[in-house]
């Protein structure tokens, strides 16, 4: 597999790029992107394992316990379109292994404050539109705006529970082409620097909203 | 001590044993496995005693009664239905083939405000007759918001229709020793906790996620065992079972408490009747109600060890159940 992977950064690099990129007028529409990085985590907050308190109001707390998603390292996946010089449609795929983390504590009755865990797979399936920011753009270096929604599916340790939500994402990056071609099935090649903000509902959370980011880098193929 | 205790109708049933999966629910030894008492047929026929007592007419009576009894028939996720069939002069325990609820003086339970009690198959499970009595000897109301110093009807009318359908206690409360003897309840996490809160308190006419557990699971509803899920373990304390451990599953998305115990010499337990979703799981010992609210008295409930938490989370599937896991607690 490394072997593989080094033939085709070998490839890459090898084929002659062309000057500037913008002005030569050939765009293709196809690109694939994969590579990874990190994936935050996010509080859920606190929560109390209550009883109904005798001649109170309040009730009556028998622990508390407040839960996180933690972050963890992310693969991604992404196939896009260009609809024209500026606009993408993204198809994104993106991976991660957090862990739910709850930390029990002030029980009742004395016992021992402990967090305990459970890993998740965490899988994002989006769509969304790239929009190249060409005014900004430096040298090679192309900035751009994204936005997109999807589905979530996160899958509970053992694999016998499914949660399933939905997501929303913004965030931008840079995209910087190291080779392009004018001819051949491979016409551009290069690095993709991503961040995105990312609102998931339901999954773990049920019927929270909770906010993730994501921050990626990958090596783009363009057909 | 004040009266406030709830008789555990389980010292009516001879020979029983305990199911296997319970929160508690009652079970008979039907030829050598346990078989949860259940009713068969729906609606489940009932008589009102024509006797009032001090302060509260057979008509409220009746009222009072029939509301708790429609509490638990609204229970979305149950198939369980209950009909007045009239008043009469029957008294409660009589064996009669009617499920009489009524007023019955009975002075030396002195600490008891009901009881109920079965007539029922030995071998099927299946319940064939329940008398409820209601102790005249303490005051009652029936009036809406309660009243101070008289117990409220329809709160324990609706503890013991728990048990009239087949449930057990439940022991998700926490109570302390009266200096006078007997226990006062601090809280309580279901209406089928064996030590009702109070006079003047109406908080147990309405159901906890405990007590809707335990009878959608006797009388599921449609798809009900489909939506919901169990999970299921040991308890072990150096490496040896404990019988009668209290073990909690806490939700951590619905914040749900509902609880089991363990049942048998291997020390296992199943809580069924879950919320799909993660969960937290508290073992605890038994020590917050008098044994014999929850087992015969000639089994051996081992208490001498301290809470914990088990140290991964839990998570329930819809339609099946966790993986089995162990909890291993430690000597108090």
């Amino acid at each position: 597999m490394n072997r593989l992977r080094g033939l085709l950064a070998i490839a890459l690099l090898g084929v002659p790029h062309l000057a500037l990129a913008q002005d030569t007028g050939f765009m293709h529409r196809l690109e694939v992107s994969a590579g990874g990085g990190y994936f935050t985590g996010t509080s859920f907050g606190n929560a109390s394992a209550t009883l109904r308190a005798n001649g109170q109001a309040q009730p009556y707390a028998l622990f508390t316990t407040e839960s996180a998603l933690t972050g963890s390292l992310a693969g991604d996946f992404t196939l896009g379109a260009r609809i024209n010089r500026r606009w993408s449609v993204d198809g994104h795929f993106l991976y991660s292994r957090p862990s739910l983390e709850t930390s029990v504590r002030d029980d009742a009755e004395g016992a021992a404050a402990i967090t305990v865990v459970e890993r998740i797979d965490q899988f994002l399936i989006d769509a969304g539109v790239l929009f190249r920011i060409d005014e900004m753009r430096i040298k090679r270096l192309t900035p751009y705006a994204a936005g997109g929604a999807g589905y979530l599916r996160q899958l509970h340790e053992g694999y016998a529970l499914i949660d399933q939500g939905h997501l929303y994402h913004l965030g931008g990056g840079v995209t910087r082409d190291l080779v392009m071609r004018t001819h051949g099935i491979v016409r551009a090649a290069g690095l993709r620097a991503d961040a995105r903000m990312y609102f998931l509902a339901g999954g773990v959370v049920n019927d929270r909203t909770a906010r993730h980011g994501s921050f990626t880098a990958s090596l783009f193929v363009r057909f | 001590m004040r009266p406030a205790a709830l008789l555990f109708a389980a010292l009516f049933i001879a020979g029983a044993v305990a199911h296997p999966a319970a929160y508690l629910q009652f079970s008979a030894d039907g030829n050598g496995q346990a078989k949860a008492l259940r009713w068969t047929t729906s609606p489940i026929r009932w008589y009102a005693s024509n006797h009032g007592a001090d302060g509260v007419t057979a008509t409220q009576f009746q009222a009072a009664v029939g509301r708790a009894f429609d509490t638990w028939q609204a229970i979305p996720t149950a198939m369980v239905g209950f009909t007045f069939a009239g008043f009469t002069s029957a008294a409660p325990f009589d064996e009669d083939g009617q499920s009489v609820l009524g007023f019955a003086e009975e002075p030396d339970m002195d600490r008891v405000l009901g009881a109920t009690t079965f007539v029922m198959d030995a071998v099927t499970g299946e319940l064939i007759e329940s008398d409820i009595f209601f102790n005249a000897i303490f005051p009652w109301s029936t009036s809406e918001a309660g009243a101070a110093g008289r117990f409220d009807l329809q709160s324990v009318a609706t503890h013991e229709i728990g048990h009239f359908v087949g449930l057990g206690h439940s022991a998700l409360g926490e109570t302390e020793l009266r200096p006078s003897g007997g226990r006062r309840v601090i809280a309580s996490g279901a209406v089928m906790f064996p030590v009702a809160f109070g006079a003047g308190i109406t908080a147990d006419r309405v159901l906890q996620p405990d007590d809707i557990a335990g009878v959608s699971d006797l009388y599921p509803e449609a798809g009900f065992h489909q939506k919901s899920g169990s999970l299921s373990g040991r308890v072990l304390l150096n490496g040896r079972p404990v019988f009668g451990a209290h073990v909690i599953a806490f939700d951590l998305q619905t914040n749900e408490l509902v609880a089991g115990f363990t049942l048998n010499a291997q020390g296992e337990f199943v809580i069924s009747g879950l919320k799909p979703g993660p969960h937290v799981i508290r073992v605890e010992p038994l020590d917050d109600a008098d044994l014999e609210s929850f087992f015969d008295a000639s089994q051996a409930v081992d208490i001498n060890f301290t809470p914990v938490f088990y140290p991964r989370i839990v998570a329930v599937p819809a339609g099946g159940g966790a993986p089995r896991f162990d909890v291993t607690v430690t000597s108090k």
